[in-house]
């Protein structure tokens, strides 16, 4: 047998379902799925609380058996156990798990995202006005957006550690801006306007169209100072003239 | 790092449960060896510590995720990261496995036991050299545990080890308890493979510790270096001379207090 055949049968019993009769082979086998869940445990921490040891764990089976890890760092496992939660059954009734889900993902990879300086409004300010309109301002690299129809945020920061659980609010729905306080991830709700520029930017709209799809009487400036403070903004640039 | 003369220096595994400990005693510890892939991200909080450490203690760059191994293409997005993060760190040495993890795009994220046999040896060769070539710099490859033997399997580990290492002009990370755990696991005497390692070839030695479950040794990183390691430890110093050393543990991981003494115990027989 070929190299590559023999590696995919070997593969092939190591991320079965069943545990291979070989007790060296049955080693892999629990090493790869352990690998796994711990690889979801980690990257899923209110998930997990909420939902219990034993029925996460399940979950965790489950989706790890259905969807191989196709990187050689696991840190990039688990990007899809939203959108799986969401047709498991056991999770029918409870709704706002997916977006708890996505919530948790976004700070996942928010943590190890690009570091960028703070922005510098005060080059914005230099720019002429007539040429504000066609700025294109970036999200800073490790900034998120999550919107859930649920009170996302309010679960997610009653079930950090030392929190009781306990979610401030039982109806959503939250606009959440995932971003880096220094190195710690620190998600904040924004109101209408910031989200809408924030979604804006992420569209790679230019400041002229971001004011438009904020509609007339929205403050653009004070939008865009609230998402600066909160270090949402990356840099910005000139659009490619048309 | 200087593999010659003088006592050898021994390191520790630099894990995020011990970092604060770390920082604030800065223990006698002659390096920190990370795991490649803990620092694959591109900013935040993980790399800042890092950066921290290396401002402390020598590093060296240990992957697990490589899958130098593999029939499938070695993948130029997690070499171009671990490239990155050289470039970064500037490490003292830089080593992966001599294993595979992945077929057709899956992973096992694990390391899985390579065929001892002359096709396997021929690829793995190949690919430790397209590594080093494309780091720009030499790559340690490590022996591994094996719970299983894939056919077909002819040549003897020790061969297999010493022969990727000629031909691919790298250099030796000889985990001293892999040898242990296999010699138990496939009958043969760990001496002999030791006596078949050419001194020159070892760079690295590491130091774990297994646990036994059922009915064999697995390589857990999760217990105290074994007395019987610690035995073919001095058989490997009396055969290599000190080599850089590392005390491993990845799991149930213990109060850095634990690692330093075990720290402490390799250096003192090394001198």
């Amino acid at each position: 047998m070929s190299l590559a055949s023999a590696q995919a049968e070997f593969l092939d019993a190591v991320l079965g379902e069943e545990e291979p009769a070989d007790a060296g082979l049955a080693v892999y086998h629990r090493t790869a799925l352990a690998s796994r869940r711990s690889a979801l445990a980690a990257a899923y921490p209110v998930v997990r609380r909420l939902v219990g040891t034993a029925f996460f764990d399940e979950a965790a089976a489950r989706y790890a058996h259905g969807t191989p890890s196709t990187s050689g760092d696991l840190h990039a496992y688990g990007a899809g156990l939203a959108g799986y939660l969401e047709g498991y059954a056991p999770a029918r009734g409870l709704e706002f798990l997916p977006d708890t889900a996505r919530l948790e993902w976004a700070v996942h990879t928010c943590a190890h995202a690009a570091d960028s300086a703070d922005f510098d409004f005060a080059a914005l300010g230099r720019v002429p006005a007539e040429a504000l309109d066609g700025i294109v301002i970036r999200l800073h690299p490790a900034a998120r957006l999550v919107a859930s129809s649920h009170p996302v945020l309010a679960i997610w920061e009653a079930n950090q550690e030392g929190c009781d659980g306990k979610p401030g609010r039982d109806q959503g729905p939250d606009h959440v801006l995932v971003r880096r306080l220094g190195f710690a991830v620190a998600p904040v709700a924004l109101e209408p306007a910031s989200w809408e520029l924030a979604q804006a930017f992420a569209r790679g709209a230019t400041l002229g169209q971001a004011a438009d799809a904020l509609g007339t009487g929205e403050p653009l400036g004070a939008a865009l100072s609230r998402l600066a403070t909160l270090g949402a903004l990356g840099g910005f640039e000139h659009a490619p003239r048309s | 790092m200087d593999a010659g003369g003088g006592p050898a220096r021994v390191g520790i595994g630099l894990r995020a449960p011990h970092y604060r400990d770390l920082i604030e005693r800065r223990p006698d510890v002659a390096f920190l060896e990370a795991h490649s892939e803990n620092f694959f991200g591109d900013g935040g909080a993980a790399l800042a510590w890092l950066e921290r450490f290396r401002a402390l203690y020598p590093l060296s760059l240990h992957g697990v995720g490589l899958s130098l191994g593999s029939c499938d293409p070695l993948d130029e997005q997690h070499l171009a990261r671990l490239h990155a993060l050289v470039r970064r760190v500037e490490p003292v040495l830089v080593s992966e496995h001599l294993s595979w993890s992945s077929a057709g795009d899956r992973h096992a994220n694990d390391l899985l036991p390579l065929p001892l046999s002359e096709e396997a040896l021929d690829h793995v060769a190949r690919r430790v050299e397209h590594v080093q070539e494309r780091l720009g710099r030499e790559l340690l490859v490590e022996n591994v545990s094996a719970y299983a033997r894939i056919a077909p399997s002819s040549i003897p580990e020790w061969e297999f080890v010493a022969e990727v290492v000629r031909r691919s002009g790298c250099r030796l990370l000889l985990d001293v308890n892999n040898v242990w755990v296999n010699s138990a696991n496939h009958g043969f005497d760990p001496r002999r493979y030791l006596d078949a390692i050419d001194p020159a070839s070892v760079a690295e030695i590491h130091l774990a510790g297994f646990e036994r479950a059922a009915g064999m040794l697995v390589d857990t990183h999760g217990a105290p270096v074994a007395g019987e390691v610690w035995e073919l430890y001095e058989y490997a110093l009396a055969r290599f001379g000190p080599r850089p050393t590392l005390i491993e543990w990845d799991t149930d991981i213990p109060e850095l207090d634990v690692l330093l003494a075990e720290a402490r115990r390799a250096r003192a027989l090394a001198t």
